[in-house]
């Protein structure tokens, strides 16, 4: 693979790896907070 | 970015390039889905306005005229809700599409699929949200705020409601989720965090503060949702909930919310201010801290909003205190734009008179939001028109004079045409005056104790209301003449040349006008960075 085949697909992984982790963080935080109220709710 | 990178090599997902309805429906073309999402905003804009002109109708004159109070207050509500959700939040999400990989010299943006989704959920939002105009009990009444107890009487439009804010959350995250991963992995090979243009930072701190945000959002419609039907009494106080609680989680959202209206223009002003008088940006730096700070304190002075629920003295303090100095930040921008201004060689095309007029009258809404800010004199202005005037005037002269000065800035770059100047010029004038014939005479009746969110009011307050309905026609009038002008435009005149504006420096003006269907498919050489990410 060429030199810029390479930057290019260590960029895709890059991307991949940052918009998971920002998937997680928004998923959790949206998530998070409604379990978290529904099961005080529950108490 | 430390390595290297050529975007010589295709990426599949980017290149196709469909024809016909399949081009939008489709599309994972930044600069596509830039577009729609500004005929969105657009088309939002005039919808959200003309609830506006319906309610300027109504309070022309005292008693009741044309529309029963619950309308009124449906008209209110909608109107909030469309112009922040739908008009406001979409042309941001625009304007990053179609500039954010143009100035940071990348192809499009990282995560196209999801750009495409993130704005074909709005079209159902907000379907679902007009839809409750027609559904028995009538549109949401409580206000964009939808404190309970009173949002829990919405009839049948209450679910509605509630799913269509999940989904503009929704399609808000997922498109802050693509800002940031563009900026954080898209940048051109030295374009490095502080050389990128000021509405890049803006957008980036805006996106965290979306992330942040509207899932507190989320959770606390959800919370509305089951004390409506499952039996939960979050906000019931019969039930040992607390209505007041409710306030304090809508307005850790709300305020910086606020923030999210307002950062993207305080960034395309940092953009303009400097091309238009021929220098550079005054203080780039400082502007960079002083918008994060900003985001920062926005968190921290929520209860701002509800000094009147009461609360201990101490917080109270607190609340006063943090948000007077939200006023540093500002006031650092405010002298580093004027500074930028001083022995320039100005000039006043219509993106400088936005930008201009922005500086001005966002600074009146941020003079009352001070005297709002102060406990003893909140305790006066509260749920009065003083309030509706305070964030009309950073709402509509800041943030949408903002949207409207980007339109007018990177037009000429979209369609490769330059505009109607003459007509652009008179739709600014025409829009300068009457926002402030609409919004001014609003504080006097503030003051005089007219309250905010009635169809009818006391005889005294007649003429200010007529003064200030005028204005509302003749503002809401002078705004057809920008889809007139953008649409004369993209059908031709003349060539606007690849640097529309003599003064413009950023990597979006090295591009042709109009740019490619792939912004940057090879990397801006280092001539080409250093020539257009100069500050």
């Amino acid at each position: 693979m060429s030199t810029t085949g390479v930057a290019a697909t260590e960029q895709r992984r890059r991307v991949r790896r940052s918009a998971l982790l920002w998937a997680l963080i928004a998923a959790a935080f949206y998530l998070g907070f409604i379990i978290m109220a529904l099961l005080r709710g529950a108490k | 970015m430390a390595e290297v990178l050529t975007h010589a090599e295709p990426h599949d997902e980017h290149d196709h390039k469909p024809h016909g309805w399949r081009r939008w429906v489709y599309s994972t073309n930044h600069k596509d889905i830039g577009t729609m999402y500004l005929v969105f905003a657009c088309l939002m804009f005039f919808i959200g306005g003309g609830a506006a002109m319906l309610i300027r109708l109504e309070l022309f004159s005292p008693g009741l005229q044309f529309f029963d109070p619950q309308f009124f207050n449906s008209l209110t509500t909608m109107h909030a809700l469309i112009m922040i959700f739908g008009a406001i939040m979409p042309a941001w999400t625009g304007l990053a599409n179609w500039m954010i990989p143009m100035q940071l010299g990348a192809p499009d943006m990282a995560l196209p699929r999801l750009n495409n989704l993130s704005f074909w959920i709005l079209p159902f939002a907000f379907t679902l949200l007009l839809s409750t105009f027609f559904v028995p009990g009538g549109a949401p009444a409580g206000g964009w705020t939808m404190y309970p107890p009173l949002i829990l009487q919405t009839g049948a439009a209450f679910p509605m409601l509630i799913f269509a804010v999940h989904l503009m959350g929704a399609s808000s995250i997922l498109g802050a989720i693509n800002v940031i991963v563009t900026i954080m992995n898209m940048r051109a090979p030295g374009i490095t965090l502080l050389r990128m243009p000021l509405f890049v930072w803006t957008w980036l701190i805006t996106a965290y503060l979306l992330i942040a945000v509207m899932p507190v959002l989320a959770g606390a419609v959800t919370m509305l949702l089951t004390d409506h039907f499952f039996g939960t009494t979050f906000f019931t106080a019969a039930g040992g909930g607390d209505p007041v609680m409710f306030q304090h989680i809508f307005w850790f959202f709300g305020h910086p919310e606020v923030y999210i209206l307002i950062l993207p223009a305080f960034g395309i002003v940092s953009e303009i201010i400097p091309t238009f008088s021929r220098k550079p940006l005054f203080g780039y730096e400082a502007m960079v801290y002083a918008t994060a700070s900003i985001a920062f304190l926005s968190f921290i002075v929520w209860a701002h909003h509800m000094f009147t629920v009461g609360m201990p003295l101490a917080a109270q303090l607190f609340f006063m205190l943090s948000t007077m100095l939200i006023a540093v930040p500002t006031g650092v921008k405010v002298f580093n734009w004027t500074a930028t201004m001083w022995k320039g060689s100005l000039s006043f095309e219509p993106p400088m008179l936005f930008a201009l007029a922005f500086l001005f009258l966002f600074t009146i809404g941020g003079f009352s939001g001070l005297m709002l800010a102060m406990v003893p004199a909140d305790y006066q202005y509260q749920d009065t028109y003083f309030v509706v005037a305070h964030f009309h005037y950073v709402l509509v002269p800041g943030t949408i004079f903002g949207i409207m000065a980007g339109v007018y800035y990177w037009l000429p770059k979209w369609t490769g045409h330059m505009y109607d100047l003459k007509l652009a010029r008179w739709h600014f004038w025409l829009s300068a005056i009457f926002v402030n014939v609409l919004f001014f005479p609003q504080h006097f009746l503030g003051l005089a104790g007219m309250p905010r969110r009635i169809p009818d009011y006391a005889v005294q307050f007649t003429d200010w209301n007529r003064v200030s309905s005028i204005g509302g026609f003749g503002f809401g009038l002078a705004q057809l003449l920008l889809p007139y002008i953008v649409w004369k435009c993209v059908r031709g005149g003349v060539p606007a040349g690849d640097r529309a504006w003599e003064g413009a420096h950023g990597l979006e003006w090295e591009l042709s006008s109009p740019p490619p269907f792939h912004s940057w498919t090879t990397p801006p050489s280092d001539a080409v960075i250093a020539r257009g990410a100069e500050h």
